[in-house]
């Protein structure tokens, strides 16, 4: 059993080496791709500062509390990004029968089609998440703390992703509402939940899972709570489970096909 | 239970009672081509290979009244029916494997044909592993796909001609070092295998590109590297040779024999080529409308079929021709091929 998780886990890592390889090919690509995002991620701090002098807080949150938001988001988001990428684009492999190749091997199918991608300009938006959480957190606990919801976060997008797109077994064109309710939860997570309200406060909770992503970790990071912290954990435990047993239900209806294709 | 002709021995059917009734005297007649109707009945009635114990060990592959049946959407033309299908949506099935049972030695080289949509490609998958069949049975290597994929995986191979499993920015070798940990072997094996491959598969001039410069034809031999470096007991080849020259595909039959020859490997294939057919497979299947038509030994049907339809192949291109010698001994593979699959057509 340990010889098996071992002989995945180095699969994988050399599956996430060879897209990182793939993607250094191009160096000047490679790196305009990087710093661009560092630099559109720190293009809202601009936003941010300049309402906070018209305004003391915002929906109870301090300038530092809302750039903990930020970084919590971008680097949840990049890490999700560069390690399991192909989870945004599931549907597409689902629909275009393309999941022949992961479905011959004999490793963990949803390990293999998670790690088989990354996308590059992700590794910005990490970089902006840890430099602010390293700014931002109190202390080493603290960041520690934030760097244990960077990974719940990563695991969030991911499975969220995962549960939506493997709907596609049943559904087609579930790509759409993927990506939509996935950037749900950076559109809404980089803002306040104080601002948020009754019924939209509630979706935001129970349909796209920003609170847990999001709201709950920074409350944590602002004033400990253990109660919260294992909500936290309890829930993505909850949401890993249940994306899992869904993408697994629907590849017993996988249908492949027979388009020419090529492993890019 | 009526057919046209029996396989001597191949094909056991059972009638509703479920007794066996072996036609072993027939053993002359080894074409098995049912009409079509014909063959639904059978697979109604239960016709299935069940082979003798001790062949059933010596077995590579097991297939018992496998199905699959795919529910497609159908809509009306325009966008009047584009609307209507959002309110009133339609379905149809699609049978494209219906009832299909044979069996593979250990060691042997099958030939798997059939005209496009014939359900050759949704019954590799079913072997393999990648699609579950909604009905029948499947062994392969005493493995059932559908229970132990994972197990299975690391005792057969696959090379799809249509589809590359390799990572097109990476060189054959880290391809192949891939695959290597794929299949949990060590380092050293690992190289050792890509030594012996890739002077077996004359690699060594391009092992060090990227594969997305390499030339049709050595991809190809990268791939069949790949499928093959866990040194699989059977091989899955769906349309190894399409696209390449003569020179190449002459090339890669000759490695699939090589193979065969020294690793005793179990080859199953699937090919529109004749060539491949003719040059390296023993026996053939020929599939049509997700059923088996015919099963039989490529020199018999070649030898035999002929004699007995003379009337019928390559009638065509002799009424264009105003010709007409009915030379059996002319006729070769592919008229003989084509014969059958027009007959099945109009069935």
């Amino acid at each position: 059993m340990l010889t098996a998780v071992k002989n995945q886990m180095r699969v994988c890592f050399l599956s996430i080496k060879y897209n990182m390889m793939r993607e250094m090919v191009n160096k000047v690509t490679f790196l305009t791709n990087v710093g661009f995002m560092v630099l559109n991620n720190a293009s809202f701090l601009v936003q941010w500062l300049i309402l906070f002098r018209l305004r003391g807080d915002v929906g109870g949150y301090t300038f530092r509390e809302i750039m903990l938001l930020w970084g919590l988001v971008a680097a949840a988001f990049g890490l999700s990004h560069i390690l399991f990428a192909r989870v945004f684009s599931l549907s597409d492999l689902i629909i275009g029968g393309k999941l022949d190749a992961y479905l011959v091997q004999p490793k963990n199918v949803l390990a293999s089609v998670l790690t088989s991608a990354t996308d590059v300009s992700a590794i910005g938006d990490l970089l902006y998440g840890m430099v602010l959480g390293l700014i931002c957190s109190r202390g080493a606990g603290g960041f520690l703390l934030y760097l244990l919801f960077t990974v719940t976060g990563a695991v969030v997008f991911t499975t969220f992703a995962l549960l939506l797109g493997s709907l596609s077994f049943w559904f087609v064109r579930m790509d759409l509402l993927q990506s939509q309710l996935v950037m749900g939860i950076v559109s809404f997570g980089t803002y306040p939940d104080g601002i948020f309200k009754g019924v939209s406060r509630f979706l935001l909770y129970v349909i796209i899972p920003v609170g847990m992503a999001v709201w709950h970790p920074v409350h944590v990071m602002t004033d400990f709570d253990a109660g919260m912290l294992l909500t936290v954990l309890g829930y993505v435990c909850a949401l890993t489970a249940a994306s899992v047993i869904v993408f697994y239900r629907g590849l017993r209806r996988y249908a492949s096909g027979n388009l020419m294709e090529a492993r890019l | 239970m009526t057919r046209r002709k029996t396989s001597g021995g191949r094909l056991f059917c059972a009638d509703r009672s479920g007794t066996e009734t072996a036609n072993e005297k027939d053993e002359v007649f080894r074409v098995c081509l049912f009409a079509n109707k014909q063959s639904r009945k059978t697979a109604e009635t239960g016709c299935m290979y069940t082979g003798r114990e001790e062949e059933s060990e010596m077995q590579a592959i097991r297939v018992e009244n496998l199905s699959k049946t795919f529910r497609v959407k159908r809509k009306e033309k325009g966008m009047r029916g584009s609307v209507k299908a959002i309110f009133h949506p339609q379905t149809e099935e699609i049978h494209a494997v219906n009832g299909v049972s044979f069996s593979v030695e250990e060691g042997e080289m099958l030939a798997f044909i059939g005209p496009n949509g014939a359900g050759k490609s949704t019954t590799i998958k079913m072997l393999t592993g990648i699609l579950y069949p909604d009905g029948g049975r499947v062994e392969v290597l005493g493995v059932d796909p559908t229970k132990k994929r994972r197990q299975l995986a690391y005792q057969i191979g696959t090379v799809f001609g249509q589809k590359e499993q390799l990572w097109t920015h990476l060189t054959p070798y880290d391809n192949f070092r891939f695959f290597g940990a794929i299949y949990d072997l060590t380092e050293r094996e690992t190289e050792a295998r890509i030594g012996e491959l890739s002077e077996r598969f004359a690699l060594k001039e391009f092992i060090d590109t990227p594969v997305r410069n390499l030339s049709l034809g050595q991809r190809i031999r990268c791939e069949m590297v790949a499928a093959l470096i866990h040194k699989p007991k059977v091989l899955f080849l769906d349309e190894p040779t399409i696209g390449l020259d003569p020179v190449v595909k002459e090339n890669v039959r000759e490695l699939i024999r090589q193979m065969n020859r020294e690793e005793r490997t179990t080859i199953f294939l699937t090919s529109h080529d004749v060539g491949d057919i003719e040059k390296l497979c023993r026996r053939i299947i020929i599939v049509n409308d997700g059923q088996i038509v015919l099963d039989d030994s490529v020199e018999h049907l070649k030898s035999h079929y002929p004699n007995e339809h003379a009337a019928d192949i390559g009638t065509h291109e002799r009424e264009q021709e105003a010709a007409g010698s009915g030379d059996s001994s002319d006729v070769s593979l592919e008229d003989i091929i084509v014969e059958i699959y027009r007959s099945q057509g109009e069935n």
